[in-house]
């Protein structure tokens, strides 16, 4: 076996004598390493990784692409660390500094009270009130450190354990950069990166202070305003809740953290390679089947006949349709929040019943937990379009 | 007219017309064979009428076929319309576009999924990138910054690797108990297929990273990013950057025009619409690796990254789509399975017919890679009796499939994602097949 630095000089010596690097792959091979999820590491050996054929040949500077502008990088380098780094301190457009009527950088901060306005205009639809969930969509609040314990037994078993854990921002989630990068990127669900970082702050601080998160062992009221500096200080109360630490002083430590705990499979559940009477009591009264068969509720019918399939006409793609299935389906298809839902004729005959004048007014201006125009930028005519379509649709 | 097919014609059409004289054709024809020293040769008897398929003229075999400009790009047989991606409610977070389809994985034939049929794992739908206007950045602990077109990616030596990918929520609503019986919906969140890219590793040795630079983000340019953190090591280790799936480039729902492939890891890792990798020296713990991506034990402690798809196997054939119920007592059946592991190579499939309590060992059969799909089989002859089929694979890194208890007994239920344990058949007396378990209930 080589050291690595006599394998070079040797892997030099090889090659200056016009020999492949063949032989030193082979070498190299006989040291057994290992990947860095503990697991099987396959080198590349007489020229081939496992089974397949690899062509060894060293090249050096392909020099392809370009270099990157300090802009590019900041209009894509959004992420955010639970140290604060990426924490937008001021607000931001196409990778610039936004600035204020003073002609000053505009500062980012958010307060409660916004986020409330930001949240009860833009996710209450989705979300639920406080962040308690919609059918479907993620519940945000609620829930404590100390349900995570709790594992619901089996339904099939006797007496099972109704309660399961609530993982929710507050009860669950280690950091707040994670809400706020989560936030930034992705939300509102229809339409995301629309939020300015002011407002993402004001966001971050609402679902913050309805989860019950302190700044400084004090509530978040209303008028608390949420900026980089504040940000930094929270503590989640769940955030020493996830093994192995990968935030160490020296960073590889963290990764050799990870590979001890993937290498010991009896820490995520391991077999045995018994043959023979393996199951020491009745089999029978091991089996656990099926109650309700879930197959039943799928969205297409689980067939395997080879047959020529029924042709429907679908049509030309009416007007409306693309509307209404890129923005407005994220409420009106779930029958869950509570928006007529379309092809739910009893739901729209009782909406039309108010007439058509109305409808619209109210699409444009918003009704219920519906904000005007479905939070979108629609122009009117777009909007009636899709009121069109979905009342058509629904008859 | 087939002229030396004209004693069947015959045959044909008094067998149609005089039931009588079919009847008598039939009784002679099973009594002519099992006369014959020859019978033994012979499928085992029943030969009732003759078949219309090979007496008729097809219709197909009479007439001009389609032109070859009629699909310039081919499409399946009408008749294969069931065999199609699924999806269901359960399976989505509120909407079809932060959802699922699952593959179907019991019409699947080798080690290779079509790309129509991959299973798709979007968070806010299936984008669609003009790949003129795709760019990759390549930034942070690196000593050349930089930024690729697709035509500058794709000016890197390539290679070419089958990887199954697999979402770790694959089988995860089964934790508390068998709920679907069907293995599409069962074990359909996986697909393979062969990746054609540039090793990372040739990117990231040709720019050079700083010392550093221990940890990598993957981000898509997709509306939901999905960003995650992937150690370098990995990235040095296998991890592809890839334009080309199955000898095409990849489809819209598999992140055209670039992804990333991290072999054997969560499927969530392999990033889709790929737009930015940036290095540094601490992970990020971005949205769902937070949020979503971790295991939940019943120390109500979780694990905080779970990399690796664990081995696993089921068999795919009998299924419940695909029962034995046109079988007979004494049919001999071949006993079909898949088996792969994150971790490794398959090294062995054993099989039980008695619901895990002894096991004999099945053969592989085909191309056996690392991290791919790994096809076992056993042929067998069924008496008829009712039996409860399961599998158990092992890999070379000395892993093997665990049972559901002794899964359950170390981590519990409610990890959501990982669920690897033995999956159980029963096949009863008529051939149908059922998704059960053999596991303790326990009592609150």
């Amino acid at each position: 076996m080589f050291k690595l630095e006599n394998t070079k000089k040797l892997k030099f010596t090889l090659l200056s004598i016009g020999l492949s690097t063949l032989l030193v792959s082979s070498a190299m091979a006989t040291s057994k390493e290992t990947s860095v999820d503990g697991a099987v590491k396959y080198p590349v050996k007489d020229g081939k990784y496992n089974s397949y054929y690899v062509n060894t040949q060293e090249v050096k500077d392909f020099n392809i692409g370009r270099a990157v502008t300090k802009n590019e990088i900041t209009a894509w380098n959004v992420d955010v660390k639970p140290d604060g780094t990426g924490l937008a301190e001021f607000d931001m457009k196409n990778g610039e500094v936004v600035l204020g009527d003073d002609g000053k950088p505009k500062k980012a901060e958010g307060s409660v009270e916004l986020g409330n306005e930001l949240y009860d205009a833009q996710c209450v639809m989705c979300h639920g009130d406080f962040g308690a969930g919609g059918k479907g969509y993620p519940r945000l609040a609620g829930g404590t450190k100390e349900s995570l314990k709790i594992q619901r037994l089996n339904p099939a078993d006797e007496n099972p354990n109704p309660d399961t854990p609530i993982r929710t921002i507050g009860s669950y989630w280690p950091y707040a950069s994670t809400l706020y990068w989560y936030i930034q990127d992705s939300m509102p669900f229809p339409h995301p990166k629309s939020l300015t970082n002011s407002e993402t702050y004001a966001l971050t601080a609402y679902l913050l202070s309805v989860n019950g998160i302190q700044y400084e062992g004090e509530d978040l009221e209303d008028e608390f305003v949420l900026d980089k500096e504040k940000m930094m200080k929270i503590v989640m109360p769940n955030h020493d809740g996830f093994y192995p630490e990968v935030d160490t002083k020296d960073p590889k430590q963290g990764v050799k953290n990870m590979t001890a705990l993937l290498s010991d499979p009896k820490i995520y559940g391991t077999g045995t390679r018994c043959m023979k009477d393996c199951i020491k009591e009745d089999t029978q009264k091991l089996l656990l089947k099926i109650e309700n068969d879930l197959t039943a509720n799928a969205n297409q019918p689980v067939l395997t006949v080879r047959d020529l399939p029924k042709i429907e006409d679908k049509g030309a793609v009416l007007a409306g349709q693309k509307t209404y299935e890129e923005t407005c389906v994220t409420c009106h298809g779930n029958p869950a929040l509570g928006a007529p839902v379309l092809g739910d004729k009893a739901a729209w005959a009782k909406v039309v019943e108010k007439g058509i004048d109305k409808v619209y007014h109210n699409g444009i201006n918003g009704i219920n937990s519906m904000p005007p125009k479905g939070g979108t930028e629609l122009t009117d005519e777009k909007m009636k379009e899709v009121i069109d379509y979905m009342i058509n649709s629904s008859k | 007219m087939k002229n030396s097919k004209a004693l069947q014609n015959d045959v044909k059409s008094n067998s149609v017309e005089v039931t009588s004289r079919r009847d008598f054709f039939r009784k002679t024809a099973i009594y002519s064979a099992s006369a014959l020293s020859a019978a033994s040769i012979l499928s085992p008897v029943s030969v009732k009428a003759d078949e219309a398929a090979i007496i008729n003229e097809v219709p197909w075999g009479i007439k001009l076929g389609d032109p070859v400009d009629k699909n310039l790009y081919g499409i399946p047989s009408p008749y294969e319309h069931n065999n199609i991606r699924r999806t269901h409610d359960l399976f989505s977070s509120g909407d079809a576009y932060a959802s699922v389809s699952m593959c179907p994985i019991h019409e699947s034939e080798g080690i290779i999924t079509p790309n129509g049929l991959f299973f798709t794992r979007d968070h806010g739908g299936t984008a669609h990138v003009d790949p003129n206007e795709w760019r990759l950045m390549i930034h942070g602990k690196v000593k050349k910054e930089i930024v690729l077109t697709l035509e500058d990616l794709k000016r890197y030596p390539s290679e070419s690797r089958i990887y199954f990918i697999e979402c770790p929520a694959n089988g995860s609503p089964e934790w508390r108990g068998p709920q679907f019986n069907s293995l599409q919906f069962m074990k359909g969140l996986m697909s393979a297929a062969s990746w054609t890219g540039v090793m990372l590793k040739t990117i990231l040795d040709d720019l050079g990273l700083e010392k550093d630079a221990v940890w990598m983000l993957a981000e898509g340019s997709d509306n939901a990013s999905n960003p995650r953190s992937i150690p370098v090591e990995k990235a040095l280790d296998d991890v592809m950057v890839v334009w080309g799936q199955n000898g095409e480039a990849l489809r819209p729902e598999q992140g055209y025009p670039v992804r990333l492939i991290v072999p054997g890891w969560e499927g969530n890792l392999n990033t889709k619409w790929l737009r930015r990798l940036e290095f540094s020296d601490k992970p990020w713990h971005s949205k769902e690796e937070t949020s979503k991506y971790t295991m939940l034990q019943k120390s109500g402690k979780a694990i905080r990254y779970f990399w690796v798809n664990e081995v696993n196997s089921v068999i795919t054939s009998p299924c419940p789509e695909k029962p034995w119920t046109h079988l007979k007592k004494g049919d001999i059946v071949e006993i079909e399975g898949l088996a792969w592991s994150g971790h490794g190579t398959i090294k062995g499939v054993d099989i039980s017919f008695d619901g895990g309590d002894n096991w004999i060992e099945a053969k592989l059969k085909g191309l056996v890679l690392p991290k791919s799909w790994t096809r076992f089989s056993y042929v067998y002859r069924w008496d008829g009796k009712p039996l409860l089929l399961a599998s158990r694979s092992y890999d070379d890194f000395g892993n093997i499939q665990p049972t559901i208890d002794q899964e359950t007994s170390a981590i519990g239920v409610e990890s959501v994602y990982h669920r690897n344990a033995i999956v159980t058949w029963e096949i009863t007396s008529k051939g149908e097949c059922n998704n059960v378990q053999i596991r303790k209930h326990k009592k609150a």
